[in-house]
């Protein structure tokens, strides 16, 4: 495997949605190749850094609300 | 079949994931609270068509995202489909490598990722196009399989990798351009 082929599968390897085999040849690839090793590692950790912020708390009310909401909206079409 | 009467506690569990991701596709409280409760009503009434023991979040996940589809095209009478454009490989990381600070690219890869701004992460995703916006939320931030998101999205796989990757890229370009407006990157 080359760089280019290894940049290819660049996310299909981060997300895990790749075969084993092809796991396995990818990280040798990054074992042998510092400057795709790190690339890899930084994608890696740009993915782990959007999901720990882009995750935003729920006001704590609110699920109360929906559930009230819902209840008085229960069986049919109309507003209760 | 799933029963109307333990919808409540079903759902309960998901309810903040599924806001913080209706906060992500609208960009504000107001609408996002808006698109919940509108989707979470959908999901109520059609709960009796939903297979108890298969995949409760997709499903909610899957209403949720045609409900904003819905509201959000009626409402801007925008096209939906925004094309990007190609971007290299490891955009990001080659930028920073080049410009960051020393340039010494492996001793400064750490730090380049810390000095992005939480800020600046969340309104790069936002200011994807809907429709690159959307598998990367599902994916990057709720932690969806592809074969997951193509589901919920109602499209086929590869539309949904190609959109995946294309936006993932595209949100390493704003977040380069907002890293040099900073001042914290760049020559
Ligand atoms: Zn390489």
């Amino acid at each position: 495997m080359n760089c280019h082929e290894a940049h290819a599968q660049l996310y299909t390897f981060i997300d895990g949605e790749t075969t084993a085999i092809r796991r396995l040849r990818i990280r040798w690839h990054l074992h042998r190749c510092p400057p795709c090793g790190d690339g890899f590692r930084f994608e890696e950790r740009l993915k782990a850094r959007v999901r720990q912020i882009c995750r935003d708390e729920m006001p704590p009310e609110l699920a109360n609300r929906l559930m009230t909401f819902i209840r008085e909206h229960d069986s049919d079409g109309s507003v209760g | 079949m799933a029963d109307q009467a333990t919808f409540e506690d079903d759902v309960t569990e998901f309810l903040p994931q599924l806001y913080s991701a209706a906060l992500r596709m609208t960009r504000n409280p107001a609408d996002a609270e808006d698109i919940l409760q509108e989707a979470l009503l959908k999901a109520y009434r059609g709960y009796h068509t939903f297979h108890a023991g298969t995949n409760l979040r997709a499903w909610l996940y899957r209403i949720l995202t045609n409900t904003f589809i819905n509201r959000y095209r009626r409402k801007t009478r925008r096209p939906a489909e925004v094309e990007l454009g190609e971007l290299e490989d490891l955009y990001l990381f080659q930028r920073m490598g080049e410009d960051g600070p020393g340039g010494a690219v492996r001793s400064a890869e750490d730090e380049a990722l810390e000095s992005i701004v939480d800020d600046d992460i969340k309104t790069a995703l936002e200011s994807l196009p809907e429709n690159f916006r959307i598998p990367v939320l599902l994916a990057d931030v709720e932690g969806f399989s592809y074969k997951e998101i193509a589901e919920i999205m109602d499209t086929p796989i590869g539309t949904v990798m190609s959109r995946l990757h294309r936006g993932r890229k595209a949100l390493q370009k704003a977040l380069w351009e907002f890293a040099e407006q900073r001042g914290i990157a760049g020559p």
